[in-house]
């Protein structure tokens, strides 16, 4: 196997683990974890060559500027059901703050002072320690928005196309 | 053989590019006789944290008129010229714009 297809399997299982986790009672922190992670490797993958002999750069912004370069990749769009380009560039461009805001999760973005679903952060508010499983996100649970499950269908759509 | 063809292709991707999304500023190409390279310049992404221009690779889709494997990467204007370019695509005076039709 090579790293492209390494990294976009180890990206499905992230993802199905992600999806495993909705209907669970356990810690939102869990989900967007793993979404995170499955979002990372799936820039990573894209960003590898077929049969490339080296793994992809150590990078946390690989799923955003992989999304700003699909915009104009008629293959993909026509893969994901699009027939008008400009549709396609709003749904795209509807979903990259969204999408920034997860891949800004990562703790190495994160460090020890913003949220994130992995480490505990000290609040710079008012000092307090907080383990992520203990904190609710709220700007990714707001029951108002269709942010989460949109981002989380196009994943599953880009995965689909990348395997 | 396959350079006059790569370079349509590119033209035809770059065309798709600029109208998929206005912020481009430019599209630039490698020339290469495998592959269709293609370095987009927009502000509406943050600028590269390693000094590497990653490109995101693509199979070929003759459905869609592209025959040839594609690696697209987008940059900040300002870094044109500064970051190293991917292995194998020379050098920055290689770059050939690709402007946007009218």
């Amino acid at each position: 196997m090579g790293w492209r297809e390494a990294f976009i399997k180890q990206s499905r299982s992230d993802f199905d683990i992600m999806r495993k986790l909705e209907g669970d009672r356990m810690p939102y922190a869990h989900r967007l974890h793993y979404l995170q992670m499955a979002t990372e490797k799936l820039g990573k993958g894209w960003m590898t060559k077929a049969n490339a002999k080296e793994h992809p750069p150590a990078s946390h912004q690989a799923f955003v500027r992989m999304l700003q370069v699909m915009k104009g990749q008629p293959h993909v769009r026509r893969q994901l059901g699009y027939n008008n380009r400009d549709h396609f560039s709003a749904y795209i461009n509807s979903l990259l703050d969204f999408a920034l805001a997860v891949q800004n999760l990562a703790p190495a973005v994160a460090g020890f002072t913003r949220q994130n679903p992995e480490y505990p952060w000290r609040e710079t508010t008012n000092s307090d320690v907080i383990a992520p499983v203990d904190f609710d996100f709220p700007n990714f649970m707001s029951a108002g928005t269709r942010k989460m499950p949109d981002l989380v269908k196009l994943v599953d759509s880009l995965l689909r196309i990348a395997e | 053989m396959s350079l006059p063809m790569i370079e349509q292709e590119a033209k035809m991707l770059a065309a798709e590019n600029y109208k998929a999304d206005p912020d481009t500023a430019r599209i630039y190409w490698f020339r290469d006789d495998r592959e269709i390279r293609l370095l987009e310049l927009s502000d509406r992404v943050p600028a590269e944290q390693d000094g590497i221009i990653h490109p995101f690779y693509f199979n070929p889709s003759p459905q869609d008129g592209l025959s040839f494997p594609s690696a697209v990467a987008v940059i900040r204007q300002e870094e044109f010229g500064k970051l190293e370019l991917p292995e194998g695509w020379g050098d920055w005076k290689d770059a050939v714009e690709v402007r946007r039709s009218a």
